[in-house]
């Protein structure tokens, strides 16, 4: 394993991501009523998370980490995101799906 | 936890790895970001990920500000601040069951938010002292993945968001050789652009009640 991260770099890193929470979760309740959104602003911004999230899960499962697609059914990033998916279909509760997801995973890379 | 784990693994040094828990407390920024960090990203590039994690919070802070607003700045920003996913949902819950003592509703945020920091926290700092003693051959780090898929899998409820996922999706798959995430950022923009596209085609008109049951 490489050198752990460290120094001046990672201090700006870390004031600026403390920045990006702050300056968000606080946006509309400062600005308040001078800020106005468009309705299609809006309506983008609702999609944002799910898109944002997409784009970086799947090229996550289908390339981790190397330059080629892993396509294979049996890889086993797809078949323990698969087995978490089919935990949120009946269930929200977060640590049963990374439990379902792991388990899925693990046994994936023992066995296929 | 899993953040914790996630950013040791990832190859932060331990009091780096706590000062960025307790400042940045965003666990799905943090684990967008750290990609990035350990690849040496520019900053701008970091911190755009960040706020482009992070922008599910411009519709929550939006959703509560009218709750708040006879309040002084400062406490706005505090409680902007503190809020998470889950304090949001629990506070929005409460405001419209009406369970909620109305002047005193700064003091019941600030109590549930204070106590999912602590609890946050606590799990995360574990998560991280804790990251040393666990083999990398556990493929720990895939939980990071799995929780990402936790919190955007609700949120595939309605048509113009599926559309959305699957060109985010497909975007960043095929620019994912571009340098510093930045198939990221064309998949995002691309699936966001999708769903509007889909939400506008979808209701060209403001939703009639007739309509509502077909679209579901």
């Amino acid at each position: 394993m490489s050198d752990p991260v460290s120094g001046i770099g990672l201090a700006l890193v870390i004031l600026g991501l403390a920045l990006s929470t702050l300056v968000t979760r606080t946006s509309f309740l400062v600005a308040g009523a001078r800020l106005r959104l468009s309705h299609r602003a809006e309506v983008a911004l609702r999609y944002a998370p799910v898109c944002t999230l997409s784009a970086i899960i799947v090229p996550d499962v289908l390339f981790h980490g190397g330059a080629a697609l892993d396509l294979a059914p049996f890889n086993p990033r797809l078949v323990g995101v698969i087995g978490a998916a089919l935990w949120l279909s009946w269930s929200r509760n977060i640590v049963g799906c990374l439990a379902t997801g792991m388990a899925a995973y693990s046994l994936a890379r023992v066995y296929l | 936890m899993i953040s914790g784990v996630a950013m040791v693994k990832g190859g932060l040094a331990v009091p780096w790895a706590i000062a960025m828990s307790l400042l940045v407390y965003a666990g799905s920024a943090q684990l967008a970001a750290l990609p990035l960090i350990v690849a040496g990203a520019p900053l701008w590039v970091i911190v755009a990920t960040g706020l482009i994690t992070n922008l599910r919070f411009v519709i929550y802070s939006a959703a509560i500000r009218p709750y708040f607003a006879d309040r002084s700045l400062g406490r706005r920003m505090a409680l902007g601040y503190f809020m998470t996913d889950f304090t949001f949902v629990r506070f929005m819950r409460s405001a419209q069951e009406g369970s909620m003592p109305g002047a005193h509703r700064d003091s019941w945020f600030a109590g549930v938010c204070s106590s999912n920091w602590i609890t946050w926290q606590v799990s995360a700092i574990t998560g991280i002292i804790g990251a040393s003693y666990v083999p990398t051959e556990w493929g720990l780090e895939f939980t990071g993945t799995l929780a990402l898929v936790a919190l955007v899998g609700p949120s595939l409820n309605a048509r113009p968001a599926v559309v959305g996922a699957i060109v985010a999706a497909a975007v960043a798959l095929f620019t994912h050789a571009l340098p510093f995430k930045l198939g990221l950022f064309c998949g995002a923009l691309a699936g966001i652009i999708a769903a509007t596209l889909t939400d506008a085609f979808q209701k060209p008109e403001p939703p009639a009640p007739a309509n509502a049951t077909e679209a579901a």
